[in-house]
């Protein structure tokens, strides 16, 4: 079966030994004892034993997490499969049917609140599939969700305009650092809600590039934050009870949840528990016999109060989230003053790679860039490796096409044949690009209900609180120098 | 390749590959005698005294401590149309799953290529079934450009380095 | 009858050869392997001789260096992930762009036949695709993931932009760009090697491809394209590629290259037992099912595995061959 993961984390699966059926034994090197016979290993039942001081002693079996496969520069393979089995669709039925789940750290929690927060690329993934109009298949998957158990089904709307107000600010922000310091690496911004890219930035580029990445959460965790801080505060209960799913177009989200950056060590529990893709949900479908048609129809939740309506809404720009238009403008506005900044896009290589520019007094002062799928993240990164990007903000996602291309939506022709490039596929992109055109739009400026956010749980805006909530770090992932573990 | 032919209906297209006889049968031990060697068993007990002093990566041990090698499993075949001796190394890793059994086959590689005097053609092989992905294995550490590469790779370089250094 | 007679032989390099390249007008070719040095080396008087050196471009082993179609660029691969490419506008040799993407070991290159592209391949299982995007500046053009293994080698066809890659996966895969959105896509797979595919040659037409394995063999594979009078079944209006030769039981250990001289149509082979073989086509052969002669075996060629093997691009019947001995061997293949 072809591999969900973006193309940018299929290169850097470098592991050709270990299978998803093979066990990853993590080395370790044992060192020459100075008795002279040295360690005397047995091979017996249900395990390895050391002998050498006479008496059987079992030797601990490594068992290897997710996050020691996200943590080690080889495979992505072995990630899959613990993913698999973490996150998968069968795992989600046993919480429905058990209201209980075993944590990352293997400890079992019962569950009072089963919430599912969707986003609204893959919504528009299982509408084209199904032939049902966007908010019809919301509907729908609400209620095939309340069928399996879950107690809330929220849109993401709130989550997607913090993500997109934080990120403006942030550039100006940068903006500003870097007039003052020039010799900073402040600049391109580079976005940061693709796990896919950042999981690349951080395995093969490192601290050259990590520096740039934005520092604000992407939707699904900033979401992941809001139902496990403030909806379980609301709700009474404690994180831990509370088990949170997300919606998404691409398997790299899975990634991005089993991050220890979104593990709160205070709640002791992640911010989102599982991410099930619109591929997924298709199978579960087809696996009980029905199309989402068949569903009961249910409308969103709204637990926010008012101000908050629930709906599942675009934003202005791309369909991967409008980080670049919603970023321009606002940086236009506020370091240009310029308040009816055009935004005329044009493509450079390839439709994937497009760029945008303000020009003030003849003189350009801004330019962005969209830079979609693989190849042009390569020659994006070798521009900066080389000095010569020309950009203030990139927004940059591994997929071609963006989030509605993403690697675990429906595929066309429904089966599970990846048309890649093929030119059904491309057809349904444009498919899925008109629905998202046509959902209601959001503007994160115009958000009542932020303010109230912003105040009333977060400290108010620029708060070490905000920036605790809803920002994260990155780290480098070193090449592994142990000899033991190189894969050559 | 001949069944889609035939699917093709063409005239005469049932046509054989050219096949040749194999080269001229060539005496195995005249050739080791050119190389200094008495017989077969001289040669198999040369390449296993190379062999049975490599040391584990992981464990303190030798090779021939953790039976990893030994004698039976050196095979010397028929030598190539250029008389170079063919010889098949046999190991068995300790257990199915070793982790480590790649690098071991690149210690025994590179023990042998680098003791021994005159050219040899080497097949080197995971006992069958002694190990769950035995054939990856075998693919691996007979891929010269691998073997190549990894040599070059600093840190791995100076494990195979330290496991096949004679003891003082 | 036929023999292939040593011109003359080359020491130079220190270790494995891993790879020759005659320059496209056959005056001088470039060489390279494992003391990470290309060497240029041309005729002065009777004898080749080294005329240039060029260092300090890699930091580990060079498998592959290849001339651009104009012969004013030499591209180099490298273990150490990187292709360099050296061109001659200061008068000396220069390397002026290196090509960073691969994660590990880059272990071929190639220039489509309008130098406009350049493709590379490599361990980490990728083929890419290089534009010339201006004066010492290459743009990714794709990068495919159509491998599940190590890639080998990269080889273009001989008039269009057409690329075949062959791998450890043991299968050869054809790439095409899609006018549409110039995205490039796999559009073939050829299933028929039991081990890992070394190396292909296309012929001189691009309608035939020979590919040489670790399975001892060596296959013939033939287009079908769309509406063939033959017959041949062809899906999505793609061209299907059969293999119509298998050449077996000459080998007696891998084969690590071919080469298909496009002026002769004679093929030659690099041998892991030692061993050059020259063959071509016979006279009467049905071109669905063609039969090839053995016209010459080059017993002890080199002393061992043979790398690599490169027809003089002139046609006057010069072969060039390089080995893990250190050596690299210029012959003169003639009817006796």
């Amino acid at each position: 079966m072809a591999s969900r993961f973006s193309g940018a984390l299929q290169l850097t699966d470098l592991d050709d030994f270990i299978t998803p059926s093979q066990e990853c034994v993590k080395p370790i090197k044992i060192d020459k004892s100075k008795t002279k016979t040295g360690a005397k290993i047995k091979i017996g039942e249900g395990g390895y034993f050391d002998v050498s001081s006479g008496t059987e002693q079992k030797l601990k079996k490594v068992e290897i997490t997710l996050a020691d496969c996200l943590a080690c520069s080889g495979c992505i393979t072995s990630a899959e499969s613990v993913l698999i089995t973490k996150q998968s669709q069968e795992e989600l039925l046993k919480v429905f049917s058990d209201r209980k789940y075993t944590d990352s750290k293997g400890v079992v929690k019962d569950v009072s609140l089963i919430v599912i927060s969707l986003s609204p690329q893959p919504i528009l993934s299982l509408a084209a599939r199904y032939k049902l109009p966007p908010e019809d298949a919301t509907n729908k998957l609400a209620g095939y969700f309340k069928s399996l158990g879950a107690d809330l089904v929220l849109d993401m709307t709130i989550a997607e305009d913090l993500s997109l107000l934080e990120a403006q600010q942030e550039f100006v922000q940068r903006y500003q650092d870097q007039q003052a310091d020039p010799n900073g690496k402040y600049l391109p911004m580079l976005a940061s809600s693709c796990p896919g890219w950042v999981c690349y930035a951080e395995k093969t580029h490192g601290n050259f590039i990590l520096p740039y990445i934005s520092t604000t959460k992407s939707p699904q965790q900033i979401m992941g934050s809001l139902v496990k801080q403030y909806l379980s505060r609301a709700k009474e209960l404690t994180p831990g009870e509370v088990y949170h799913v997300t919606v998404m177009p691409c398997y790299d989200k899975k990634l991005e949840a089993s991050r220890e950056e979104f593990y709160n060590d205070l709640l002791s529990c992640h911010d989102v528990d599982c991410v099930i893709t619109a591929i997924e949900l298709e199978q579960m479908l087809d696996n009980s016999n029905m199309s989402l048609n068949d569903a009961e129809s249910s409308s969103l939740d709204s637990p926010w109060g008012e101000g908050a309506p629930a709906a599942v809404r675009r934003h202005r720009g791309s369909g991967s989230g409008g980080g670049a238009d919603h970023v321009f403008l606002y940086g236009a506005e506020q370091l240009f003053g310029e308040t009816d900044a055009q935004l005329v896009y044009r493509n450079l290589r390839n439709p994937d790679f497009k760029e945008v520019t303000l020009e003030r007094d003849g003189k350009e002062v801004l330019r962005f860039a969209i830079a979609n799928g693989f190849r042009n993240i390569q020659n994006l990164v070798q521009k900066l490796k080389r000095g010569k990007s020309p950009y203030h903000y990139v927004e940059v996602m591994a997929c071609p096409s963006g989030c509605l291309n993403g690697g675990a939506q429906v595929r066309a022709g429904g089966g599970q044949a990846r048309a890649a490039g093929g030119e059904a596929g491309r057809e349904l992109v444009l498919r899925l690009e008109t629905l998202y055109s046509q959902l209601p739009l959001a503007t994160p400026a115009e958000n009542k209900f932020l303010r109230k956010l912003y105040t009333d749980w977060l400290d108010g805006k620029d708060s070490d609180k905000a920036k605790a909530v809803l920002h994260t770090t990155y780290r480098a992932v070193e090449k592994s120098d142990i000899a033991l573990n190189i894969k050559w | 390749m001949i069944s889609f032919f035939s699917k093709l209906s063409l005239n005469n297209s049932s046509k054989q590959p050219v096949e040749v006889a194999k080269p001229a049968y060539m005496d195995k031990s005249a050739t080791l005698q050119e190389l200094g060697y008495k017989d077969e068993n001289e040669l198999r007990e040369t390449i296993y005294d190379y062999l049975r002093t490599i040391r584990d990566p992981e464990k303190p041990n030798t090779l021939e401590d953790l039976k990893v090698v030994y004698e039976e499993g050196i095979f010397v075949k028929e030598p190539t149309a250029d008389k170079v001796p063919v010889l098949r190394v046999e190991y068995n890793p300790t257990v199915p799953h070793c982790s480590l059994a790649t690098l071991i086959g690149l210690c025994i590689r590179i023990k042998i290529l680098r003791s021994i005097h005159h050219p040899v053609k080497l097949d080197i092989f995971i006992k069958k079934g002694a190990h769950t992905t035995e054939d990856e294995i075998n693919k691996q550490i007979n891929d010269k450009e691998r073997i190549a590469a990894a040599m070059e790779n600093p840190n791995l370089r100076n494990l195979v380095e330290n496991c096949i250094a004679e003891e003082e | 009858m036929f023999k292939l007679e040593l011109i003359q032989n080359l020491a130079g390099h220190k270790g494995i050869v891993w790879n020759v390249s005659w320059h496209p007008l056959g005056k001088y070719f470039a060489s390279c392997g494992e003391d990470k040095t290309i060497k240029l080396w041309s005729k002065s008087g009777q004898d080749w001789a080294i005329k240039t050196v060029l260092v300090d471009g890699h930091q580990r082993t060079i498998r592959e260096v290849a001339w651009s179609p104009c012969g004013n660029f030499l591209a180099s691969a490298s273990f150490d992930a990187t292709t360099a490419i050296w061109d001659k506008k200061s008068g000396e040799f220069q390397c002026n762009a290196t090509l960073e993407g691969h994660e590990n070991e880059v272990k071929s290159v190639a220039w489509s036949p309008s130098g406009h592209l350049l493709a590379t391949c490599g361990r980490d299982k990728s083929v890419w695709v290089w534009e010339v995007a201006g004066e010492d500046e290459y743009e990714c053009e794709a990068v495919l993931n159509a491998h599940n293994q190590d890639v080998k080698k990269v080889a273009w066809h001989p008039s269009l932009d057409i690329l075949a890659s062959a791998s450890y996966d043991n299968t050869v895969k054809l790439y095409q760009e899609d006018p549409v959105d110039n995205d490039w896509t796999c559009v073939a797979t050829l299933h028929s090697h039991e081990s890992t595919v070394w190396s292909l040659a296309f012929d001189k037409t691009g309608e035939r491809l020979a590919t040489c394995s670790d399975d001892r063999t060596v296959k013939i594979w033939k287009e079908y394209k769309p509406d063939n009078q033959e017959g041949v079944v062809v899906t999505d209006r793609e061209a299907v590629w059969k293999c119509i030769c298998t050449l077996s039981g000459f080998h007696t250990r891998c084969i690590y290259d071919i080469a298909w001289c496009h002026k002769t149509d004679l093929i030659a082979t690099a041998c892991g037992d030692d061993i050059i073989r020259i063959f071509k086509e016979s006279e009467d052969s049905d071109p669905n099912a063609p039969t090839f002669e053995l016209l010459c075996t080059k017993k002890n060629a080199h002393s061992q595995d043979v790398n690599c093997v490169a027809w003089n691009p002139s046609g006057n019947q010069e072969l060039l061959s390089c080995s893990d001995d250190g050596e690299i061997k210029i012959w003169k293949f003639t009817e006796a």
